[in-house]
């Protein structure tokens, strides 16, 4: 309608008249920066695991909060690599239309390290930032300072725990298990009682993916040894890990092809009921109880990971954070709406609405909270206690490295010794 | 009129310059002309290759801070140390010469049955079309599919067969050679249509008179058709060539390299060592040797071609 009407117009209207209404509109164009003097925030958010729609409300939340500040969502990137690879394109053009970033605690070394993300020190008024980040978990006071400064603060904690079937182990009489072996003969149990070839015992991450990183650790942990910058990787210890995972494959209580198994492939096949044990992230209990296609609501049981023989159970620190870029032109604001975000009240809020593990310890024994997440009690202990997977700004590589030979080696191309040599001769150099 | 354009010159030598543009000698006029398209070209194709050569003999990092010292060397030798590099070199040489020469062949085939005289002609022609239409990486990932070992529809035939289901993308050999195939299906028709061009430029009347001397089909193709297809061919090797030595998006969507470095190629190590791990320094090195071997494989070609 607009458009023809407009036609008509111009076409009977004379030159001046055209003219004046033209000007009048470059007028109003030119004046519409100032009739809407507000800041816009454009904010990476990451992908559907990082519950960008949750993310979303917390904007308009803020914004209600903040009259004149407007929070756009960015979101892509489905796995913590592909966000890794986006971003680094963008932070490395020096490119200033993203004011705030979500990273994946492995990140902020890196990315402080090349320069892209401002600290918030200044910002939040902060001294003292040991004393600043006490308030959260203690793995955030480490991944997120680095030299002394605040450059990242926690959106929701994560951690790997053990998912497991409560009627199916109810049904045979069994107890979660604490050490993989005891995992290994509970599950076999099962499979064959249960007599369903689709049943999967164990389900873990053995693709060339971030998770893989954390495969291979978790057993190495468990027998009391650490991977960090300057120590050396202890290869008789590392290379028992990784026997650990293929005796799994051996006993057919993990499924052959596990070096094909990502994240979301773990979830998926327990969620459809056909894994006894599952190795996966807190974000998964939500998944379970909640999402559409689920037939395990009601029944997903949750324990800490077992331990190897004679070990201690050790698990991966995971979670995200949220960071204002050197490259901002708001950063005032950005820092403003960062603090916000990693506010103890959007933790209870992700906590309740998504099951995201929140980054404060008082928050897990909130009465709401734990009534949509009765597992939180064993979580705390699980997530205070868990390890951090190398700290270093050349992280990219380290990841690179591991994952491809853990799921390489899980697929039976290379023994599990020249799997250890490789990773500790191509890592000697970063590690150091 | 022509006696004050002269004094004025004489007077005043400043105007020379604008003189000579508006009314230049051949030579000039050449130079003129050619200067826009050397710039443009200097612009970019060359100025971004001597970045590359330079960038390469320094230890510059995305992500290492401001300074990027000086290394000379120091990259290459460690490129040709590294059995990562020879690895991802031997599997580029190895997709190239399995794909082409795979490629040649089904594309060919394609070329002579769209060039059967059938009345309806056109779903053959579209069907040639499609595979070389779809995005590299859209075909990477269908074949990613396809050799799935819990869903692929492969696993699904060799298991109605009878046989073991296999796992496709996990071992060396088959990931490899899974590659392969999904390339070939890919590149031949980009062949084929070459072929077809080529094929319809054979005139019929010598078909005509093969036929009156008592020629075979057979002796037909052999005799008079690939003979007369040789250029063609030789067109369409080098292009797929070209770009089978830069082969990245199938196996990279496919595998991601995988297991361990068995499908890597040249162009994905590239990608890994600038984008991922931001080491521009190391990748361009590397950049700069595949443009080496790029090279080399072309000037073989083009002396065939001269010889020719």
């Amino acid at each position: 309608m607009n458009g023809i009407d407009n036609f008509t117009l111009g076409a009977v209207m004379n030159k001046r008249s055209r003219f004046v209404i033209v000007v009048t509109a470059w007028l109003a164009v030119a004046a519409l920066p100032l009739a809407h003097a507000e800041t816009v925030l454009h904010v990476f958010a990451g992908g559907p695991q990082q519950r960008t729609d949750l993310t979303r409300k917390m904007f308009d939340e803020y914004e209600k909060r903040n009259p004149g500040v407007k929070v756009t969502l960015e979101s892509g990137g489905a796995t913590s690599e592909l966000q890794r690879q986006y971003l680094s394109t963008v932070l490395g053009a020096k490119d200033s239309t993203l004011d705030v970033l979500i990273l994946d605690i492995i990140n902020p070394a890196q990315y402080y390290a090349a320069g892209w993300i401002e600290p918030l020190d200044q910002y939040l008024g902060v001294k003292d930032a040991k004393s600043y980040m006490s308030q959260y978990l203690p793995a955030y006071a480490t991944a997120d300072v680095i030299d002394g400064k605040i450059v990242a603060l926690p959106d929701f904690a994560d951690s790997m725990f053990l998912y497991y079937r409560k009627d199916l182990l109810d049904k045979y009489g069994v107890k979660p298990p604490t050490t993989w072996d005891e995992l290994a003969t509970v599950s076999q149990k099962i499979q064959q009682g249960e007599k369903n070839p689709n049943l999967q015992g164990l389900s873990f991450q053995g693709a060339p993916i971030e998770g893989a990183v954390c495969t291979f650790l978790l057993p190495y942990w468990s027998q009391g040894k650490d991977y960090q910058k300057g120590i050396q990787l202890d290869k008789p210890a590392a290379v028992k890990g990784l026997d650990m995972w293929l005796g799994m494959v051996d006993k057919g209580v993990a499924k052959k092809n596990i070096a094909e198994v990502k994240t979301g492939d773990t979830v998926n096949e327990f969620m459809a009921g056909d894994v006894v044990f599952a190795i996966n992230w807190g974000f998964a209990w939500d998944l379970f109880q909640t999402d559409p296609h689920t037939k395990v609501k009601g029944e997903v049981g949750v324990a800490k990971l077992p331990a190897m023989r004679g070990g201690q159970s050790a698990t991966c620190i995971g979670g995200w954070q949220w960071s204002v870029s050197a490259f901002s032109k708001n950063k005032a604001e950005a820092a403003k709406l960062v603090k916000f975000l990693s506010s103890p009240e959007v933790s209870k809020y992700l906590a309740v609405k998504g099951s995201l593990l929140p980054v404060y310890a008082n928050v897990y024994s909130d009465n709401d909270v734990l009534k949509a997440n009765p597992w939180y009690g064993l979580a705390l202990p699980v997530v205070e206690s868990a390890k951090s997977r190398p700290v270093t700004s050349r992280y990219a590589e380290v990841s690179d490295v591991v994952r491809t030979q853990t799921s390489a080696a899980l697929a039976r191309v290379n023994k599990p010794e020249a799997t250890v040599d490789e990773i500790d001769s191509r890592l000697s150099r970063v590690m150091r | 009129m022509s006696s004050p354009a002269v004094d004025l010159r004489a007077s005043r030598p400043r105007l020379r310059l604008v003189d000579r543009i508006a009314d230049p000698s051949e030579r000039v006029l050449a130079l003129l002309l050619l200067a826009p398209a050397a710039l443009f070209l200097g612009l970019i194709v060359v100025y971004p290759i001597a970045r590359l050569v330079y960038n390469s003999f320094f230890d510059l990092r995305m992500s290492g801070g401001q300074s990027a010292p000086f290394v000379a060397f120091e990259n290459y030798a460690l490129a040709l140390t590294d059995k990562i590099f020879w690895n991802a070199l031997w599997n580029t040489l190895l997709i190239t010469i399995i794909t082409v020469i795979g490629a040649l062949l089904v594309g060919l085939g394609l070329a002579l049955l769209a060039n059967l005289p059938y009345r309806i002609r056109w779903p053959v022609r579209l069907a040639l079309l499609l595979p070389w239409a779809m995005p590299l990486a859209f075909a990477g990932l269908i074949f990613a599919w396809f050799f799935n070992t819990d869903y692929g529809v492969i696993n699904d035939w060799v298991t109605r067969l009878g046989f073991a289901p296999l796992q496709w993308l996990l071992q060396p050999g088959t990931a490899f050679a899974a590659v392969c195939i999904a390339i070939i299906w890919k590149s031949s028709s980009f062949i084929g249509l070459i072929l077809l061009a080529g094929l319809q430029m054979i005139p019929r009347s010598l078909y005509e008179a093969a036929e009156v001397d008592g020629a075979t089909r057979f002796q037909q193709f052999r005799e008079v058709t690939l003979p007369l297809l040789v250029p063609s061919i030789v067109v369409a090797l080098i292009f797929r060539t070209i770009t089978a030595l830069q082969t990245f998006d199938i196996p990279y969507t496919m595998t991601k390299g995988g297991p361990a470095h068995a499908t890597e190629t040249l162009a994905m190590l590239i990608h890994s060592t600038t984008i991922d791990y931001g080491d521009i320094g190391y990748g361009s090195t590397l950049a700069v040797l595949m443009f080496i071997v790029s090279m080399a494989v072309t000037a073989v070609y083009l002396r065939r071609l001269q010889r020719d």
